[in-house]
């Protein structure tokens, strides 16, 4: 087809371009519409599972603990915002904010004996006793929930995983690979000595003593003189089971 | 928990590094301030007002975690409590230790209340009734040690408020309260 020159051809390939245009907006309307009517579909549904297992959610930890997974698959947060309908629905951002406020106090309590650094476990459990009142069971998983929300306030609260444990610390420390593999070694019995980190690292004394030294500095480790073999033991209150002990006391 | 008798022992008592002097001064500070209180609870607990450094006493050490003080770490709490004025060496070498759980002025406080409870204001008693008398039978300052009643009683009377004097018959000391 031969071309058509002049106003007339500019004319009309505008008028297709227009067409085109409208027609393409029209096709993204309709995608948009249906998807806004899935997503407001989708919306009541959450909301009506979540009214229909509100009692559920506040009072099973584990189904707590999958509402929240299957949130985080469809790319919700329940706990964004205090504002939201979650809030009204579910009061669960009021109940995260009441443990992180919590866990920043048993934290604070104990530093003086951990030196700021606590086992998940033993922070549950005082959690726990804290909250014997408290008609909600608290789990591990609620814990880490309430204090991925501290991080907000940039006050250093972040949980480390050692070895199988997983400890909280509330001190702004930086622990190197050498204080993590120190911890982890001595979750077994609670302490360490130089020779036993020496020999299973296979580290020259100085570093495995450089470590510890640093680690008592930084109040997360206690000597003790007192063994028969009179070989320094290195205490490390953060993974003995001890630990909740002397914090409850001041509790 | 452990139990030495009747008393409850705190969870730091099984924990084997509290029974050595921590090199860290903040370690340190909280270490002394646990055995602090322990001290002056257990020794109000069990009545006992003078600890011997040498002696075997029953919170210097834990069979069952194997552990025990050294004298430098007893020196370390009784001087701590010392400097709290809540205990005193008694003796020249520093081998006796005077524990008041009360201070002196609160045994003053607890004699005078005893008196006025008793209706013993301008009466003579003495020592030894205070201390074993059926009165006394249940208060705190039944079985009171001699020396730290004298103290009181001496805080009392330099304020006015009763006056000690030898007794005629007896080898005890008489008290008149003047309140």
């Amino acid at each position: 087809m031969r071309r058509r020159p002049g106003i007339g051809g500019l004319q009309n390939a505008a008028a297709a371009r227009d067409q085109y245009r409208l027609l393409g907006e029209n096709v993204a309307k309709l995608r948009t519409d249906l998807m806004k009517e899935q997503l407001a579909t989708f919306r009541s549904q959450l909301e009506d599972f979540a009214r229909k297992h509100k009692n559920d959610i506040r009072k099973n930890p584990a189904f707590r603990s999958q509402f929240h997974e299957m949130c985080a698959k469809v790319g919700v947060d329940p706990l964004a915002s205090n504002k939201g309908f979650w809030a009204e629905l579910l009061g669960i951002g009021d109940f995260y904010y009441e443990l992180g406020v919590q866990i920043v106090d048993i934290c604070l309590s104990t530093r003086a004996h951990n030196g700021g650094l606590i086992s998940l476990e033993e922070l549950c459990k005082l959690l726990g006793q804290r909250r014997k009142g408290a008609r909600e069971a608290v789990s591990e998983d609620d814990c880490l929930r309430a204090i991925s929300k501290l991080k907000v306030l940039g006050s250093g609260f972040e949980v480390i995983s050692v070895g199988k444990k997983k400890l909280v610390r509330s001190v702004p420390t930086e622990l190197n690979k050498d204080h993590n593999e120190i911890l982890e070694l001595a979750q077994a019995q609670g302490f360490v000595t130089v020779d036993e980190v020496q020999r299973r690292h296979s580290w020259p004394s100085g570093r495995a003593i450089d470590a510890l030294d640093t680690l008592l500095d930084e109040g997360l480790a206690m000597i003790d003189d007192g063994n028969k073999d009179g070989r320094r033991r290195y205490w490390f209150p953060c993974v003995s089971s001890i630990s909740s002990y002397a914090g409850a006391d001041s509790l | 928990m452990q139990k030495l008798g009747e008393f409850k022992l705190p969870h730091f008592f099984s924990y084997p590094p509290y029974f050595t002097l921590q090199p860290v001064r903040d370690t340190r500070e909280k270490q002394v301030q646990l055995w602090k209180e322990l001290i002056i609870d257990y020794c109000r607990a069990q009545k006992i007002f003078v600890i011997g450094l040498e002696e075997d006493f029953p919170l210097f050490s834990n069979p069952v975690i194997e552990r025990s003080l050294s004298h430098e770490a007893r020196v370390a709490f009784l001087s701590a409590l010392i400097s709290d004025g809540r205990a005193e060496w008694i003796d020249k070498g520093h081998k006796k230790c005077l524990i008041l759980w009360h201070r002196i002025q609160d045994w003053a406080d607890l004699i005078v209340q005893f008196v006025r409870e008793n209706g013993l204001e301008d009466n003579v008693v003495t020592i030894e009734e205070i201390r074993s008398g059926t009165e006394s039978r249940g208060t705190e300052l039944y079985g009171m040690d001699r020396t730290v009643l004298m103290r009181a009683l001496k805080l009392l009377e330099h304020k006015g408020k009763l006056a000690i004097f030898k007794g005629t018959s007896t080898d005890d000391e008489g008290v008149k309260f003047s309140l």
